[in-house]
């Protein structure tokens, strides 16, 4: 089960992925694109809009509809934040035929074909995205921003990554700013769109009981909407290692008060390391730091102190952040924040156990054996590796690397490690 | 074991019922490398009146002891905490309550038996002190918290609040800061020996197994108990009619939640899966992506996505839910009425019939992928007392006529509430 690639034309991919073990088939189109502030809310509009309609099937209960009518394929679309890029995800999963009843339908081409005519050939009208669609979706995108507030450990999640990359492509919301909304033009939005699936990054997967590659290129390269694309010399950023700004410990501390029951504290971490080897080093340190339940976040806050449900930290790989997350009493602010600098600290002094190591490798090692199990896990696996710009890791070797990792790298990975921001949401 | 296959779906069920009572259900996955297994109880929030087997008198325990055990089961008297035994194991396990059952569940790749022997080891083998009993109420306490905060799950327990008079299914699964302060060891020990007993009991199994080498391997890792009688639970009377139409709360939320709920009169054992189908069908029909109705509320800015549809049912309740998000929730209610009277009057289009059926199906066969999914779904039906392959079978008896009746008999005006949340 791996992922062929094939280039359609310079800048265009497609990836297929051969298996039989799945009762489903899955379809994925990105389109990867440089994050800046003048763009996020251009594309968060987009691609609201594309899910409208497309010029064959101008409205949404009419694409609903051809979905139903496809055994409930389900069709998802949405915008992710992968270190500087903006990455439009679309996904088409469907059931394979091997399960339908009485039909000879090739689901595959069906839904490939769906695909292209949804990112590719939107409803338009005098040269720009049909009006009536285009004042809704303002709307619904208006809401989405808005509403980012209603989940409040993920808003406060949020607000952390603003706070720490102020200045900087990634601390931009990935639904952008209610206050650009206004300022987008129609036409200038659709001129804009045309030239984005021109120069973007595009990566098609194709996913499932599938035949050969070669006839699932062919049927893009005859398809109407996949025609009009060129070739091109994709303007995106490649994730690499940045230098990160000196924080000196000048730790930025945030404080927001809002109507809230629990308090919720996020912390930023920078780690500086100098190539992509040592990411594996920092995976390991993160999943012995808060990773699991067995980790110091989750024993000593949790188990030990009883501060939190909630309590772990996760690495940002592509950005080599790692941020530490919990739900705890206000008034105990300065106790769980106490207890989780002692767990940082203790990692330096590489007050960890050899047992620690192993059960944290162990984490990793069953977490990504699971790819193999999962449709769209496997396809974002093989998407990162690509946005990366890497030769293609296979899940050994990343096992392996894993293994490799020792004590002293961990401390060592641990002594580079620095709070940079603290974020608290409190409340009133 | 008896074999109950599937042939939609191309897959098999094993399902023995020992000596000691307790159903083992195996799912097998070929080539799937991710092993999963799920230990429930039929035993949830719901149970808080009952009558231990072997006595006369009914008791009567604080609201949240199900959620609450599920907690402390972790804890082993050699001072090691089985979550974190299992986690060294490199597997993933949790465990969970809902209203009618409690489970403990790993998942894995590797060492798969020897984190079946801790599994069964510490499910076996309560383990309660007076000490360990308070540390655990400050943990719950903030996970209360946490879901107080949750605006999506306080807009569906008002709605559970003005559908029901006295049935338990209304209240919070955790119980209250207020209600876990009264549990103590001897209440958790009672209801341990009470629920825990095989006979109450069902595991189920998923992943790349030969079935009865692991139902030897599950039955030497039982310890010896016997089958003891029947749990004599015990709810309250409930009215059929709800309690108010409308309920509101005031939260921080940029746009209203609001929850539609129908209350539906318990049914037939026969008749679950049925209707659960049939209910199913008729949401999509009133309120899917390719309703008119749906349209119309887009349109006119409304709401900004389809309201998540669910019905809900088990011992002695069942009810219609509808979630969402809107800027007037009571006109969404409003035209949602309105559409049910205009669909009782004017019978189902046949076309659009048949297509939403044709999705259904398709969204129960995708349920056979993730051998989580597929075991949890196996448990929770089986403890409602249904198998899941039925659904599969069943959706092809279904007819217009069928769902035209159900749309008459369940959605009834005066039988529905509306719940919200806004600032």
């Amino acid at each position: 089960m791996q992922d062929t690639k094939t280039q359609i034309k310079k800048g265009i991919t497609l990836h297929t992925i051969k298996t039989n073990k799945f009762k489903t088939n899955l379809v994925a189109m990105f389109l990867t694109t440089n994050l800046t502030q003048e763009n996020a809310t251009k594309n968060a509009l987009i691609s609201l809009l594309l899910r409208r309609g497309t010029k064959n099937i101008p409205t949404q209960d009419e694409l609903s509809k051809k979905l139903e009518e496809m055994y409930g394929a389900s069709f998802d679309c949405g915008l992710d934040k992968i270190g500087n890029n903006q990455v439009f995800k679309f996904y088409i999963e469907t059931i394979n035929d091997e399960f339908i009843p009485q039909s000879n339908e090739e689901m595959w081409k069906t839904s490939l074909k769906l695909m292209l005519e949804i990112v590719l050939n939107p409803y338009e009208e005098n040269k720009a995205f049909k009006k009536e669609y285009f004042e809704q979706e303002k709307n619904t995108l208006t809401q989405l921003i808005e509403g980012r507030k209603d989940n409040k450990a993920q808003y406060a999640l949020n607000r952390c990554i603003e706070e720490m990359y102020k200045d900087e492509p990634f601390g931009i919301y990935k639904y952008g700013k209610v206050e650009d909304i206004e300022k987008i033009n129609n036409n200038e939005l659709y001129d804009y769109y045309n030239q984005l699936v021109q120069n973007c990054k595009i990566d098609i997967y194709v996913s499932g009981n599938i035949p050969e590659e070669e006839q699932i290129k062919e049927l893009i390269n005859k398809d109407e909407n996949a025609k009009k694309l060129n070739e091109r010399e994709s303007k995106y950023n490649p994730i690499k290692i940045e230098e990160k700004k000196k924080t000196e410990n000048n730790e930025n501390i945030v404080e927001e008060a809002m109507e809230v029951t629990q308090g919720k504290l996020v912390l930023g971490l920078n780690v500086n390391i100098k190539d992509e080897e040592e990411k594996y080093k920092v995976i390991v340190y993160n999943a012995i730091l808060g990773g699991s339940a067995n980790s110091k976040m989750f024993q000593n806050v949790r188990e030990k102190a009883h501060l939190a449900y909630v309590a772990s930290s996760s690495y940002m790989r592509h950005k080599n952040t790692i941020f530490i997350n919990s739900g705890i009493e206000i008034a105990n602010y300065e106790k769980a924040l106490k207890i989780i600098r002692e767990q940082i600290k203790e990692m330096e002094d590489g007050k960890f156990t050899e047992e620690d190591l192993k059960e944290a490798k162990k984490v990793i090692t069953e977490g990504i054996k699971t790819i193999y199990d999962e449709q769209d896990t496997q396809i974002t696996y093989y998407f990162g590796q690509e946005v990366a710009n890497q030769k293609e890791i296979s899940v050994e070797e990343y096992m392996k690397k894993i293994e490799e990792v020792t004590r002293e790298e961990v401390i060592q990975i641990a002594k580079s490690i620095k709070i940079d921001t603290i974020y608290f949401l409190k409340n009133n | 074991m008896q074999v109950i296959e599937n042939l939609k779906v191309k897959e098999k069920l094993y399902i023995e019922k020992l000596e000691n009572g307790l159903t083992v259900m195996i799912i097998p996955k070929k080539d799937i490398q991710k092993k999963y297994v799920i230990w429930g109880t039929k035993y949830g929030s719901n149970e808080s009146t009952f009558i231990v087997p072997g006595e006369t008198e009914s008791i009567e325990v604080p609201k949240g002891v199900a959620h609450f055990l599920e907690h402390k089961m972790f804890e082993q008297e050699n001072g090691r905490n089985s979550l974190d035994t299992l986690t060294s194991l490199g597997v993933n396990a949790n465990a969970y309550t809902t209203n009618d059952h409690t489970a403990y569940l790993f998942e894995g790749i590797d060492n798969f038996y020897p984190a079946l022997d801790e599994l069964m080891d510490y499910v076996q083998h309560p383990y309660f002190t007076d000490e360990n009993v308070e540390k655990e109420k400050g943990i719950i306490g903030q996970e209360i918290m946490m879901y107080d905060d949750y605006p999506e799950w306080r807009v569906y327990l008002n709605a559970l609040e003005a559908m029901y008079h006295e049935h338990p299914v209304k209240l919070d699964i955790t119980g209250t800061i207020e209600t876990i302060s009264h549990i103590d060891k001897e209440v958790l020990y009672k209801c341990y020996n009470t629920f825990y007993n095989p006979s109450n009991m069902v595991m189920v199994v998923c992943g790349d197994f030969d079935p009865e080498n692991l139902l030897e391997e599950i039955k030497k890792r039982l310890i010896k108990k016997e089958a003891n009688g029947e749990i004599k639970r015990i709810y309250p009377e409930e009215p059929e009619d709800i309690v108010k139409e409308k309920i509101e709360q005031q939260m921080q939320v940029t746009m209203p939640l609001y929850t539609i709920g129908i209350k539906v009169p318990p049914m037939e054992e026969t008749e679950k899966v049925k209707t659960h189908l049939g209910v199913q069908i008729l949401l999509d029909l009133l309120f899917g992506k390719s309703s008119e109705l749906y349209k119309k509320l887009y349109n006119e800015g409304i709401i900004y996505g389809i309201p998540g549809g669910d019905f809900e049912f088990s011992n002695g309740y069942a009810h219609v839910l509808l979630t969402g998000q809107a800027n007037d929730p009571e006109k969404v209610y409003e035209e949602f009425k309105k559409k049910v009277s205009e669909f009782i009057e004017k019978g189902i289009n046949k076309e659009d019939f048949e297509r939403i059926k044709k999705s259904i199906y398709g969204s129960y066969v995708k349920e056979y992928d993730d051998v989580a999914d597929i075991a949890r779904m196996f448990l929770s039906d089986k403890i409602k007392g249904i198998n899941s392959f039925d659904y599969l079978e069943e959706i092809d008896t279904i007819n217009v006529e069928y769902v035209e009746q159900l749309l008459k008999n369940i959605f009834k005006q005066e039988k529905m509430v509306i719940s919200i949340v806004r600032n």
